[in-house]
């Protein structure tokens, strides 16, 4: 049975599609699970400023649940957009883009839901704090999603990058490899800059007079654990541009 | 689903160069800075110990992100650039929620509008760091810890700036996305507006707030 072009490159898309959403689905998932958690763990013995740990939570999970609508959007516009006169490249474009999208969210989802948790936890501890809790927990769960934002700019320019008409092995895995270089290198940064962001959420609980102090050092450390997912999104760029 | 990634230009040549501007995203820009207009005029215009309904709405604003620039930065510091941290979260707040009245479209919805508020946040956070440590302090900042670490610094830097833009970009296009394609499906029954309160509404304003604390910190990791 032989495929017509189209259909390799609707094939591709829908591929492309699932591995975007289930993968950042994962990623995301957990996090908001360990943040639901935490407020559970700390409504037990703090039942009175419920109203500010939901409240928090449910800001926390909102954050976290970014990566996961960036997959989603990814595999609506893999899904919806229309396949017809694309080159046979653009299904491995497709391949790529939903590989770095999916695999730079679980990282990110995972380490924007620990400071989210921890921010309820601090509220349990210090209700007074709660407002400079809430503002270090949007801080650094935003930070931490940004190589899950890098995925999500690699994965746009290679779905509207204009490719090739002719099949070519090299310019398709290069398109793969910028999506496996981009994925797997947003694994870890997104998880280590939430680790950053947990323990000084919890240290501001702790001591909020040195919020300032706590801030500064944590998005210091946040730019270094940040280095390797930038490593890879120069390498997934070059790799994008080059074919 | 036409309607995906459609949109209005006007494009001039202008000495040789060829420009193509988005309209709607410059008709929906000055719509928010035409209602901030008339918002901040209404609120400042009788001025008095019992405050009328803008006033109070405009002092709750004032007063949140007085605490936080203050928090961020030293109190003189945060003299100079309190307004234009206040100003951007009531510009963006505006234009994040515009999107849910119909026929308006969110201008943050166009990477144009986020990329420039965000390059608009580097330079001052750069400014600001070249002022208070001196030209030689501040080049000395990137050849840390060790000298051949200064390409990656710099693009340490200008990723900051792909970052903060695209959150703010993606959550709102990713929301406005996400709403067309299931108004399609479901024939605009029931679930839509509920969709809208939770991506225009609630994303739209945790996103604009983190937005504008990142671009705050940013300059107080730069002048500390």
């Amino acid at each position: 049975m032989a495929w017509e072009q189209i259909e390799w490159v609707k094939a591709a898309s829908g591929l492309g599609a699932g591995l975007s959403v289930g993968f950042a689905a994962i990623g995301a998932a957990i996090g908001e699970g360990y943040a639901a958690g935490r407020a559970n763990e700390t409504l037990s013995y703090r039942p009175g400023v419920a109203g500010d740990i939901l409240k928090t939570m449910l800001v926390g999970q909102a954050v976290a649940e970014t990566a996961g609508i960036f997959g989603l959007v990814i595999a609506m516009l893999m899904l919806f957009s229309p396949s017809v006169g694309k080159p046979l490249l653009t299904g491995w474009a497709y391949l790529g883009a939903g590989l770095s999208m999916g695999l730079s969210a679980i990282g990110c989802g995972i380490g924007a839901g620990l400071p989210a948790g921890s921010a309820c936890l601090g509220i349990g501890r210090q209700p007074k704090a709660s407002g400079q809790l809430t503002t270090l927990m949007l801080i650094g769960a935003g930070v931490a999603q940004s190589t899950a934002i890098y995925g999500f700019l690699i994965a746009l320019l290679l779905l509207f990058k204009s490719l090739p008409e002719a099949m070519n092995w090299v310019a398709a895995c290069t398109l793969l490899g910028a999506g496996f270089a981009m994925g797997f290198g947003g694994i870890g940064p997104g998880i280590g800059e939430g680790i950053a962001a947990e323990n000084a959420v919890a240290s501001v609980a702790r001591n909020p007079e040195n919020t300032g102090l706590m801030t500064r050092t944590m998005l210091v450390g946040q730019a270094v654990a940040e280095s390797t997912g930038i490593y890879s999104l120069v390498i997934a760029l070059l790799l994008v541009l080059s074919t | 689903m036409e309607e995906l990634g459609k949109i209005s230009v006007w494009s001039t040549d202008v000495a040789g160069l060829h420009l193509v501007f988005n309209l709607t995203t410059i008709y929906m820009t000055l719509s928010v800075m035409g209602i901030l207009i008339i918002f901040a005029f209404l609120a400042t215009r009788n001025k008095g110990l019992v405050p009328n309904s803008f006033q109070v709405v405009a002092e709750i604003f004032v007063d949140i992100f007085w605490k936080l620039t203050r928090d961020a930065l030293d109190e003189d510091m945060a003299k100079t650039y309190f307004p234009m941290i206040c100003a951007m979260f009531m510009f963006l707040l505006l234009c994040n929620w515009i999107g849910i009245i119909p026929f308006m479209d969110e201008p943050t919805k166009d990477l144009n509008t986020t990329l420039g508020l965000g390059f608009m946040g580097f330079c001052i956070a750069h400014y600001a760091g070249i002022r208070t440590k001196g030209l030689k302090g501040y080049v000395k900042e990137y050849f840390q810890p060790i000298f051949f670490m200064m390409p990656l610094n710099l693009i340490g830097e200008i990723a900051k700036v792909v970052s903060i833009s695209f959150r703010l970009y993606g959550n709102i296009m990713g929301g406005s996305i996400i709403i067309l394609v299931v108004s399609y499906l479901v024939y605009g029954l029931i679930i839509p507006p509920f969709l809208y309160a939770f991506f225009g509404l609630f994303v739209g304003t945790v996103q604009a707030f983190v937005f504008t604390m990142l671009t705050l910190v940013y300059i107080s990791v730069q002048v500390k």
